[in-house]
């Protein structure tokens, strides 16, 4: 049974005109057991639709999402209860101890009061919360409030967990500190699905990936197969001055130009030929997710 | 009761607590300024046989059941859905209809909470006062709390903002209690008011919460028992309804 199967999703949404605009397409998605999910995309490409979807937040319009075989449109407490969600923003009960947040949110997904006060116990330390049990939610750091989310979703221990960017705004050693949970996480079997803008964080951490834009998928699969196709057919180069008329086939990747490579040589003798002296640099080597990234969706983050 | 719903109901119910100044006391102080001034003014006046003052504090304690509450879920939800912490209610393993009923005990527990707190401080004041027929009363303070939690948790998942909640407490649910015959037995009203106000869901509540702590009733209390009662059908299938519908984004 597989933590996630999103099978032909379609999500479709009223504008302010009353316009209707597809935010997912057709969308299919699986992910393997207890490995590390990224869901990438740039802003508005569906990435928190499909998110809000996943959690039952949200019904499809067409298709169905299952968490470990339990339909989220019929089934949704049972399928809630498998999954571990932390939303993008912060948000919390603020007027509330930190022990409380987590006490009251165990008691709602079911954590029987005998062992939640050792759950909460234990996420604390997990997440260098320990000392702050008794303060006001309120009263912690954005980095601090933004680990009580990562808490509260897992607290029940949940089977999949979901974290909607969950470094984004925090600092470097938090990150690590996050990142170092997500992989442990990973390896005591909880599967997990995080979105992130950090496409380093993906390369680091990711199993596989999914990459959405306009509400399609346009690329899936583990990242280093990703990353030996892309690398494998294509050249980058930099230019002293990047208005320079373009190559034929050639595109533009951030400060960076792509070619598609049929022959290393030729390739490389025809870029040379074309640029001269204002070629910068020239290369043919493992691409960087952010290259996969800006090439498949042709944006800029 | 589940573990799920038992601790959403019990944040709810610690919520209050935190701010028992406003949720718990200030109640009473309106109260208390209330019977000041009306005591004052309308000393040694009766309505029947029963003080003035008594008659009133009958309406007044049912109006603290009302507005608390009312106030207890609609002004959570609305915060909740401010501060966008409504996302908790949207991704946790309990169905709509449960955080409903969550939300309505925990109003109905502030309710008597506050009213219990009232009676403490304020019953020794009152001429004549003490509450004829406990059980009645028991079950038309269950009914009301309930129901008036129930109305507040559809005005609180209906609101789109605190202006909103603001203008549907200020137009509607103020008006409704003035006219409830808080301060005044509606019989006395000229026609066709005084027939108009038996449609007024709220005066049902107030003049059996006064027949059961008072003895005293305007109209007959087993009907307005009996309009509690289907108001608190009608509430909690609109309760459901958008429950279901507005815990989705």
């Amino acid at each position: 049974m597989l933590p996630l199967t999103v099978k032909q999703v379609t999500k479709i949404f009223k504008n302010q005109s009353g316009a209707t605009f597809k935010a997912l397409d057709s969308v299919s998605v699986s992910i393997q057991p207890g490995t590390i999910f990224g869901l990438l995309g740039p802003n508005g490409a569906g990435k928190s639709t499909l998110i809000n979807l996943i959690s039952g937040i949200m019904l499809p319009d067409q298709g169905s999402v299952e968490i470990f075989g339990v339909n989220v449109a019929t089934q949704t407490e049972r399928a809630k209860q498998l999954l571990g969600v932390v939303p993008q923003e912060i948000v919390m009960e603020m007027a509330f101890s930190v022990e409380e947040v987590l006490y009251y949110f165990g008691g709602m997904y079911g954590v029987l009061r005998s062992e939640r006060k050792a759950r909460i116990r234990q996420v604390l330390v997990d997440l260098g919360l320990e000392d702050k049990a008794g303060e006001r939610a309120r009263n912690l750091s954005g980095g601090m409030k933004r680990r009580l989310m990562i808490a509260k979703a897992i607290l029940h221990r949940p089977k999949l967990l979901i974290l909607d960017e969950p470094t984004a705004g925090v600092d470097v050693s938090l990150r690590q500190k996050i990142w170092g949970l997500v992989r442990r996480l990973s390896e005591e079997g909880t599967t997990v699905l995080f979105t992130t803008h950090y496409l380093e964080e993906a390369e680091k951490l990711c199993d596989s990936i999914t990459l959405i834009n306009h509400g399609r998928v346009i690329k899936e699969g583990k990242l280093k197969d990703i990353q030996r196709e892309f690398s494998e057919n294509s050249i980058h180069f930099e230019l002293f001055d990047p208005a320079a008329p373009v190559l034929v086939g050639a595109i533009a990747v951030g400060s960076e130009f792509e070619y598609p490579l049929k022959n290393l040589a030729v390739d490389m003798a025809a870029i040379t030929a074309h640029y001269g002296t204002n070629l910068k640099s020239i290369r043919s080597e493992a691409a960087s997710l952010e290259h996969i990234f800006l090439k498949l969706t042709n944006d800029t983050l | 009761m589940s573990t799920h719903m038992w601790a959403l109901y019990a944040r709810e119910v610690k919520r209050f607590q935190k701010i028992w100044m406003d949720t718990v006391l200030s109640p009473i102080v309106s109260v208390g300024l209330y019977l000041g001034v009306f005591g004052v003014v309308a000393t040694g006046r009766t309505i029947g046989e029963l003080p003035y003052v008594t008659f009133i504090y009958a309406g007044l304690l049912a109006m603290i059941v009302i507005n608390s509450s009312f106030s207890n879920p609609a002004f959570a939800l609305i915060i909740a859905k401010n501060v966008g912490n409504i996302i908790d209610l949207q991704i946790v393993p309990i169905p709509a209809w449960r955080i409903g009923i969550a939300y309505a005990l925990a109003a109905f527990t502030r309710s008597v909470t506050t009213l219990v707190v009232a009676l403490a401080i304020t019953a020794w004041f009152i001429p004549a006062f003490s509450i004829v027929h406990p059980i009645y009363f028991i079950l038309g303070l269950f009914m009301t709390g309930l129901e008036f939690g129930m109305l507040g948790v559809v005005f609180g998942f209906l609101a789109k903002s605190f202006e909103t909640l603001t203008f549907m407490t200020t137009f509607i649910m103020q008006p409704m209690i003035f006219l409830a015959g808080v301060f005044y037995p509606v019989a006395t009203l000229p026609h066709p008011w005084s027939v108009i106000s038996l449609f007024n869901p709220l005066h049902h509540n107030v003049n059996l919460l006064r027949f059961t702590l008072t003895g005293y009733s305007d109209f007959n209390p087993a009907l307005s028992a009996t309009a509690i009662v289907l108001c608190a059908i009608i509430f909690f299938i609109a309760m459901q309804v958008i429950a279901s519908r507005k815990i989705r984004a």
